[in-house]
């Protein structure tokens, strides 16, 4: 809780895959509309229970912390429930709680999230709750340190713990060179020791502003009804001048890079392979059609990866393609597999996963296998629309990470349009070897620890 | 937490209804022709059926100790071709019609899941039945699914979490099903076969043990004739179910599996009372007092709003068939274990030895009254009440007086509920990590039942 989503790779293919409707339709009928303030506002209607889901996503992430103060952004996060000029530490998830709510918060990247799930009488509520910690935030002294525990904790859980964990991160990191992408959404462990109440305090008064969040409420709610109570509620909290997201770019890059681990905890090696591809925001069309391709390679048990390798030839348990665009700077394409056997060359295992790829830049895709797929990606919208609070975190998502609204909206209809010709375009582009796009990709191998010879048993050696 | 002890049940944590006079839930007992019962509530806000079905003392508690993960490996292998339809061409199909189909099992019971669009329902059903009587079992399907089990399982064993659950089921199950691992051996998996998925199959998914809950685009009359087809076709009766209760082993003890990492795994657990007592709806007001509310809680307020000791801790009232437990879990820096114990056991004894203070048990019944809409959010999450309540063998009209049976609980009650079940001197608690008092505890060299 305060969740980080460090795996935001993941994330995506929950969000992406998520919706559409029947022609025309909209995926979520929702309205959209802006505060004098610029506070941005969302409604997604369902009234199938008298509940709503609450977000507020601020347009500031990991990836906006100043320099040497990595994780401070999710560590922010969680003093956003550290009490402000008028309520105690501790006191907004008690009265949540108390009046039968949800809550909890979450920091990527690109930005940070906060929500409640609770019966709709409850709104007004919620909304004075949250503008009080738009603009009121006070944290007393021994708060503020005993959270840097928790979060030091929270790292060690999710991190520290696991050489997986540890692994993962460095591979992120030697992927996005001279870009924030490339450090942990939590923060280095040295770094989240070294926050400054003065930091924090800057942090939260550049970028915590009406006119640097984005509201949506889904379910048993209109606009008409939201709109008043948004309005007296957020109205009057001033805007600020916003300073510019300074993002840096990945430089072009010749060498490939090969990432080993040998660990004793290890008991089943897999090889992964990760490229920068673009994403959704800066290539709209492209991004489309990696999400076909995504769903025609790795859409369920009869897509071509997971039929040929596993079914087929036997030479891997799982593998997977996915592809994640929900990203203002750079999206990734991720592949992944485990061996059949734990013998395997990981080397091996890996080509023949792209030797898949390289049928699809040779020869394309079936009509078959388009039609299918961009039937599947638009049957998912009747499924989105099935719960509370997902149409708002998916509108949230993308909204946070630079699409529109209509994006959103009108999304089956633009993957109707995607043809056999830009996916095979969009395989030879982003996923080529020989000429990679911006830069090499990052193979990661994992294995158990590695047998020394002192280790094997005379006997043993005595076989051989 | 607690992989192992996932269970239908847990929804009812979060879900009481809000008035009591009102129905909180309009939910319609259908049975077929045939005489196949299924609740159902109808609703045709979207086009979107779930159907999710269970069959009780179906569970791994069948496996036996040679045969660990055959529910499982049944549960994996049942979509995997059926009829005329062989693996690939069966998983085809429901790709391409959009229609989930899963099954299930537990330690307690075997299910399934389907959800479908409303315009693929007939092929969904139609492959459902299919499935469930006469799945192939084909040695390829097999083999891939015993080889996805194997991997999961080396995959796991360096997980602390993963650990920790094996050895806490090893220790507090000692001598009953419960112990083995449900999710199968290295060594036993490789010994399945398709007949033991057969003869499984036989002996435990059958109509008396059969329990359905339908919710979404379809009308009562419509949902009769889906039963007959459905479900019909399956043997009546089922074998007699031999598993018998047990009380929690190892009782007072503390076990460590050492581990070289930064952060130690704690699951601890007591024994419990069941749903069917009377102080059970007190205890589940007390529990979430206690640990069970997340931030507000005793043990969350102490040892990580306090002491900044913990990313999390949690307690929660694990009501399975053969034993009632509440357990608590957490993890911490390595040399705090002593401290965190410490808070566990004396929020426990606060709790006992003085009154609950009447703000925090309104603030409780309070949520848990008034977070119940928030279970209604989906057509699946609506089904898994249905079914839930139906295997708890509840009353249909069980939600509806909910809330005021959670409102008249009194801080004498808790105190009670306490008292019957808070007791820190029968704690079983294992540990995963590198604790600086490690010597302490009674060391656990190797993990049972993986290899």
């Amino acid at each position: 809780m305060r969740l980080t989503l460090k795996r935001l790779f993941l994330i995506s293919s929950l969000i992406l895959v998520n919706f559409s409707l029947p022609a025309q339709a909209k995926v979520f009928n929702a309205t959209n509309f802006k505060l004098d303030n610029g506070l941005e506002v969302i409604i997604a209607p369902n009234h199938r229970t008298p509940v709503v889901t609450f977000m507020i996503w601020y347009k500031v992430g990991a990836a906006d912390e100043p320099q040497g103060l990595s994780g401070m952004a999710h560590y922010f996060e969680h003093l956003m429930f550290k009490g402000t000029k008028n309520f105690a530490p501790g006191e907004f998830s008690r009265i949540i709680k108390k009046l039968g709510g949800n809550e909890n918060a979450f920091t990527g990247q690109d930005y940070t999230a906060y929500f409640e799930s609770i019966t709709v009488d409850n709104l007004d509520k919620i909304l004075s709750l949250e503008a009080d910690r738009m603009s009121n935030l006070n944290v007393p002294e021994d708060h503020f340190h005993s959270e840097k525990a928790v979060v030091i904790e929270e790292r060690r859980q999710r991190t520290e713990n696991d050489p997986e964990g540890l692994f993962a991160e460095q591979m992120s990191s030697a992927l996005f060179v001279n870009h924030p992408y490339g450090t942990p959404v939590i923060g280095w462990m040295d770094e989240i020791e070294k926050y400054e109440w003065n930091d924090v305090k800057k942090f939260y008064d550049t970028w915590y502003a009406p006119n640097n969040a984005v509201i949506i409420i889904s379910g048993d709610i209109t606009p008409e009804i939201a709109r008043p109570l948004i309005e007296k509620n957020f109205g009057k909290i001033e805007p600020k001048t916003l300073p510019p997201r300074i993002r840096t770019d990945v430089p072009k890059a010749i060498g490939e890079t090969n990432m080993i681990l040998h660990d004793a905890t290890i008991h089943q090696p897999s090889v992964s392979k990760t490229f920068i591809a673009p994403s959704f925001k800066n290539d709209k069309k492209d991004a489309l059609a990696l999400q076909v391709l995504e769903q025609i390679l790795s859409g369920g048990a009869t897509t071509r990866l997971y039929k040929t390798l596993v079914v087929e030839q036997k030479k891997a348990i799982s593998v997977g393609f996915s592809y994640n665009g929900t990203a203002l700077d750079y999206g990734t394409i991720n592949i992944a597999a485990t061996p059949a056997e734990a013998t395997q060359d990981l080397n091996d295992l890996m080509q023949t996963v792209m030797d898949e790829i390289k049928k699809v830049q040779i020869d394309g895709v079936t009509e078959k296998e388009l039609s299918d797929a961009k039937q599947q990606l638009i049957d998912s919208a009747d499924y989105a629309r099935d719960s509370i609070s997902g149409p708002a975190m998916t509108i949230g998502y993308n909204i946070a990470t630079g699409a529109t609204l209509d994006d959103i909206e009108n999304w089956p209809e633009m993957i109707k349009t995607v043809t056999a010709e830009q996916i095979q375009a969009v395989a030879q582009k982003y996923l080529d070897i020989e000429k990679p796009w911006l830069r090499p990709a990052i193979t990661g191998f994992l294995y158990p620890e590695e047998k020394k010879p002192e280790q094997i048993k005379p006997e043993q050696e005595a076989k051989e | 937490m607690k992989i192992f002890f996932y269970t239908t049940y847990a929804f009812l944590l979060f879900c009481f209804p809000v008035h009591a006079a009102e129905k909180f839930l309009d939910i319609k007992e259908v049975t077929s022709t045939n005489g196949i019962k299924a609740w159902l509530v109808e609703d045709h806000s979207l086009p979107i059926i779930s159907l999710q079905f269970s069959f009780k003392e179906a569970g791994s508690i069948q496996d036996g100790a040679t045969k660990q993960g055959l529910a499982q490996l049944l549960s994996n292998t049942m979509d995997e071709g059926a009829g005329d339809l062989p693996s690939q061409e069966f998983q085809k199909i429901l790709t391409d019609n959009s229609i989930s189909l899963y099954f299930n099992s537990s330690r307690d019971n075997f299910g399934g899941q389907l959800k479908t669009l409303s315009r693929n329902k007939d092929k969904a059903f139609e492959l459902l039945s299919l499935a469930l009587t006469s799945p192939r079992f084909d040695e390829e399907p097999l083999a891939r699914m015993r080889d996805a089990n194997m991997s999961r399982i080396r995959s796991s064993m360096g997980n602390p979490d993963w650990i920790n659950a094996r050895v806490f089921n090893d220790l507090a199950f000692a001598g009953h099903p419960y112990a083995l691992n449900s999710g199968g051996t290295l060594t036993s998996l490789g010994t399945l076969t398709a007949q033991d998925l057969k003869d499984f199959k036989n002996n435990w998914l059958t109509k008396d043990k059969l329990y359905v809950g339908v919710t979404g685009d379809i009308t009562a009359e419509q949902l009769k004739t889906v039963l007959d087809k459905v479900f019909n076709a399956l043997p009546a009766q089922g074998k007699k179910n031999e598993v018998q209760k047990l009380e929690l082993q190892n009782t007072g003890k503390t076990y460590l599996f050492k581990r070289d990492i930064p952060q130690t795994i704690i699951s601890s657990a007591l024994p419990s009372i069941d749903i069917n007592d009377p102080d059970y709806d007190a205890l589940r007001v007390m529990n979430y007092i206690y640990g069970g509310g997340g931030f507000g809680s005793y043990v969350m307020d102490v040892a990580r709003e306090k002491r900044g000791l913990t990313y999390g801790i949690y307690s929660s009232l694990q009501s399975q068939d053969y034993i009632n437990l509440l357990d608590i879990s957490t993890s911490t820096k390595n040399n705090s274990t002593t401290e965190i114990i410490q808070i566990i056991t004396d929020e426990m004894n606060r709790l006992k030895n003085q009154t609950v203070a009447q703000e925090d048990l309104d603030s409780a019944k309070s949520y848990l009254i008034g977070s119940m809409p928030l279970s209604l959010g989906s057509t699946d999450k609506i089904s898994s009440i249905l079914l839930g309540l139906q295997m708890d063998n509840r009353p249909i009209d069980y939600l509806d007086g909910y809330a005021e049976r959670i409102k008249n609980i009194t801080p004498q009650d808790i105190q009670k509920a306490a008292t019957r079940v808070l007791n820190p001197d029968k704690l079983l608690t294992v540990m995963v990590g590198n604790p600086q008092e490690n010597k302490l505890y009674t060391n656990i060299e190797s993990l049972p039942n993986v290899e």
